[in-house]
């Protein structure tokens, strides 16, 4: 913060304005569609053949679809944290992370919808969901919550956004269609005291209302597995687990995003060392939190051991899934937490290498926690052949979870091409207002 | 030369009639057979026969396999009719009515069955050598103490003549199985025949609480198995489950227990109608700058 005091207005805009995709950005572009085409296509074989293409069977009729969504509505939860509560508390430094942190939530879970969707084996009957919706079934409080956070999360990204268009209306070609996009999304915007009040108005509601959206999102998201009778999901716990999760994925995330954004624009003067420095200090946090309810999730349990879910816990802790259990607590938890504790661990690459390792092991982490329960059922169904006691995901799964991925990073590339990442007008604003001794 | 082709076909017929395989053809199963006697108070008895053949050192139901069974004579006058066994090599035959008098006067009678003439099985016989016997079942309720009698008799020289010393079951007749109605699972006849147990089990009946406590001899050697039945309004009065035609949340869509319609219904409004104030607040804001022309 201490470079943007000397830097003028107009450096400003010209530092943060959207830029055209260099060479690195075209092929990172290209890499994206290549690797959702490769999706579409192995979705079209789901649709001609049916999930008889997955891996799923009897047993574990919830695979990394399942585990993905849940990935997906996690990561989600990190607009709410750095813009809403940050915004809230007056946390001075999080303007450059605040749309960041919403396009990743806007991404993350429109692509949470759509996977879920993919998951369906009559996806033809998706509007059934709401033609003969029971509000008695947790999916039906899924369905409710997710898309009430997703038009919260996109009013959210909107209402901020109002005040950069005049700025990026002026700055592109006249008649050129990007000019065009930004007339239409918000010639309107003149900046005067009745629009500025109405947005800083919409903007605190939404503050204050998508906090407990947010939570709910991910707390119903939880039981969805939570009202169900498994070893592993019987928890009263989950609720809090879930979104303790997800503020540390969501947190990692941004921090991977900070890094890649600093170095591919050029924003070290606005992403600064001071908040990776801030960012890693509030991961740290975040990981004890969720270390905390990852032992009352597992340890308490595996003391007890139970018969009926030893099974589980013996297959994640010592058996099949232990190596990929271990390495999500140690490498996606343990191993961030002790970097980032170091003051020279919170510098912008160790940090991003941890943010890295957050959400991969986040990934996984769901994974572990839909799939070995499905695997160890209370009652074991009878006769049923081998294979369908494991599970491991085909290409086909592989393909189109990786594409739902690259498909949310696209929504994060192209809305990097087309607008600001970091607010401009709430910059400049920041920088007229700062006063030396706060440097 | 002839002659010596003439003793090389020789022996290679030989060899092919003695040979395993040539031999395995021919040969027939075993089979075996269990046949046994039920009869329940009055009815005609049912006769039951069960199956098996030995196929890689496993007695295996024989499935299929017709079984002729016979009244008193292996004859034509005691042939009772044919039987086929099911999948799990069972079959069964009720006493045809024509024997009803024959049966009714003997104090003993045998029972035959054979497999004849089949093509997977060699021959077979089994028979059993019955002494007719019946069991007599008296429910008492007295003081709220409720007891169940039997007493056990055979016939002998035409009169019944009280059977002591044999094993007898009280149950109640359940859906899948008899459970044990008597204190004990098994009980012995006294000297005159009977034997008797309080009846404790609270148990779900019908609509009108009733039950069938009966009280049976098993695989007897003498009298095969018998079994005297009785329905009584001991159980408890089923009252039919119609919690799917109520409101709770496993009912269908239209039966949402109200609770769960108002208060996330309001939630709903509420968030939904702030969505919706918000969009009216664009609308706002893009008014205001249409309005303002000064920029």
């Amino acid at each position: 913060m201490s470079h943007q005091q000397t830097i003028s207005s107009e450096k400003i805009t010209s530092d943060l304005l959207p830029q055209k995709f260099g060479k690195p950005g075209m092929i990172w572009t290209a890499f994206l569609v290549v690797l959702c085409l490769i999706g579409l296509f192995a979705y079209y074989r789901q649709l001609r053949y049916g999930l008889s293409v997955t891996g799923m069977r009897d047993y574990a009729s919830w695979g990394i679809y399942i585990s993905n969504f849940v990935f997906f509505v996690a990561i989600s939860l990190v607009g709410s944290l750095i813009t809403a509560i940050f915004r809230l508390t007056n946390v001075g430094w999080r303007t450059p992370l605040t749309r960041i942190a919403e396009i990743i939530a806007v991404s993350a879970i429109l692509f949470a919808s759509i996977i879920i969707i993919v998951d369906m084996g009559r996806p033809d009957r998706f509007w059934h969901l709401f033609l003969y919706s029971r509000l008695q079934s947790p999916i039906m409080w899924d369905v409710i919550v997710i898309t009430t956070y997703l038009v919260l999360s996109v009013l959210f990204l909107y209402f901020p956004l109002l005040s950069d268009l005049p700025i990026l209306i002026q700055n592109s070609k006249p008649g050129s269609r990007i000019q065009r996009l930004y007339k239409f999304v918000g010639s309107f915007w003149k900046g005067t005291a009745g629009q500025v009040a109405l947005s800083g108005k919409a903007i605190q509601i939404i503050s204050v209302m998508i906090i407990p959206i947010a939570l709910a999102i991910h707390t119903v998201t939880s039981w969805l597995f939570a009202t169900t009778y498994r070893p592993g999901w019987d928890s009263t716990n989950f609720g809090a687990y879930f979104v303790s999760g997800a503020f540390l994925v969501g947190a990692g995330g941004v921090l991977v995003a900070m890094y890649v954004f600093r170095r591919a624009y050029k924003l070290e003067a606005y992403i600064t060392e001071k908040h990776f420095d801030n960012m890693g200090k509030i991961v740290v946090m975040l990981a004890f939190l969720y270390l905390y309810f990852n032992i009352n999730e597992y340890l308490v349990p595996a003391f007890k051991m139970k018969k009926a879910e030893e099974h589980h816990l013996v297959s994640l802790l010592t058996g099949d899934f232990s190596v990929l259990f271990w390495s999500a607590i140690f490498f996606g938890m343990i191993l961030p937490v002790i970097v980032l504790l170091i003051p020279k661990g919170r510098k912008p690459l160790p940090a991003f290498v941890m943010g890295i390792l957050v959400v991969i092991g986040a990934w996984f982490k769901r994974f572990l926690i839909v799939t070995p329960t499905m695997l160890s059922p209370f009652l074991p169904m009878y006769d049923t052949p081998e294979s369908y006691k494991t599970y491991w995901p085909t290409w086909e799964e592989w393909s189109i979870t990786i594409a739902s991925l690259a498909g949310a990073l696209l929504i994060v590339t192209i809305f990097v091409r087309l607008f600001p990442i970091i607010p401009i007008h709430e910059t400049i604003e920041e920088n007229e207002q700062i006063k030396p001794e706060q440097v | 030369m002839n002659r010596f082709a003439y003793l090389i076909g020789t022996i290679a017929l030989l060899f092919s009639m003695l040979s395993p395989s040539a031999q395995a053809q021919d040969k027939k199963a075993t089979i075996s057979m269990d046949l046994t006697y039920h009869q329940q108070n009055d009815d005609l008895p049912v006769l039951r026969v069960y199956a098996s053949s030995k196929v890689e050192r496993r007695f295996l139901p024989a499935e299929g396999v017709e079984i002729a069974l016979f009244f008193e004579e292996e004859t034509a006058q005691g042939f009772m009719g044919r039987v086929e066994t099911n999948v799990r090599g069972m079959a069964s035959l009720r006493l045809p009515a024509k024997y009803k008098n024959s049966w009714d006067s003997l104090t003993n009678f045998k029972f035959i069955a054979t497999v004849t003439d089949n093509e997977g099985f060699e021959d077979e016989s089994v028979e059993i050598d019955i002494a007719k016997a019946r069991i007599a079942l008296t429910l008492e309720e007295e003081d709220s103490v409720r007891m169940i009698y039997a007493k056990l008799s055979a016939l002998e020289d035409s009169s019944w003549t009280d059977v002591p010393e044999t094993e007898i079951k009280f149950i109640v007749r359940r859906l899948l199985s008899d459970l044990s109605g008597g204190e004990e699972e098994l009980y012995t006849t006294d000297e005159s025949g009977e034997a008797s147990s309080q009846f404790d089990l609270t148990i779900p009946g019908d609509v009108n609480g009733n039950i069938i406590i009966g009280a049976k001899i098993d695989d007897n050697e003498l009298y095969g198995n018998l079994v005297a039945t009785k329905i009584v309004k001991w159980g408890v009065p089923v009252v039919k489950d119609n919690s799917f035609a109520k409101r709770s949340l496993w009912a269908t869509r239209d039966k949402t227990p109200l609770w769960l319609l108002i208060f996330p219904n309001l939630i709903i409004a509420g968030v939904w109608g702030m969505i919706f104030y918000l969009i009216y607040l664009i609308y706002r804001i893009s008014k205001l700058g249409k309005a303002d022309k000064s920029i």
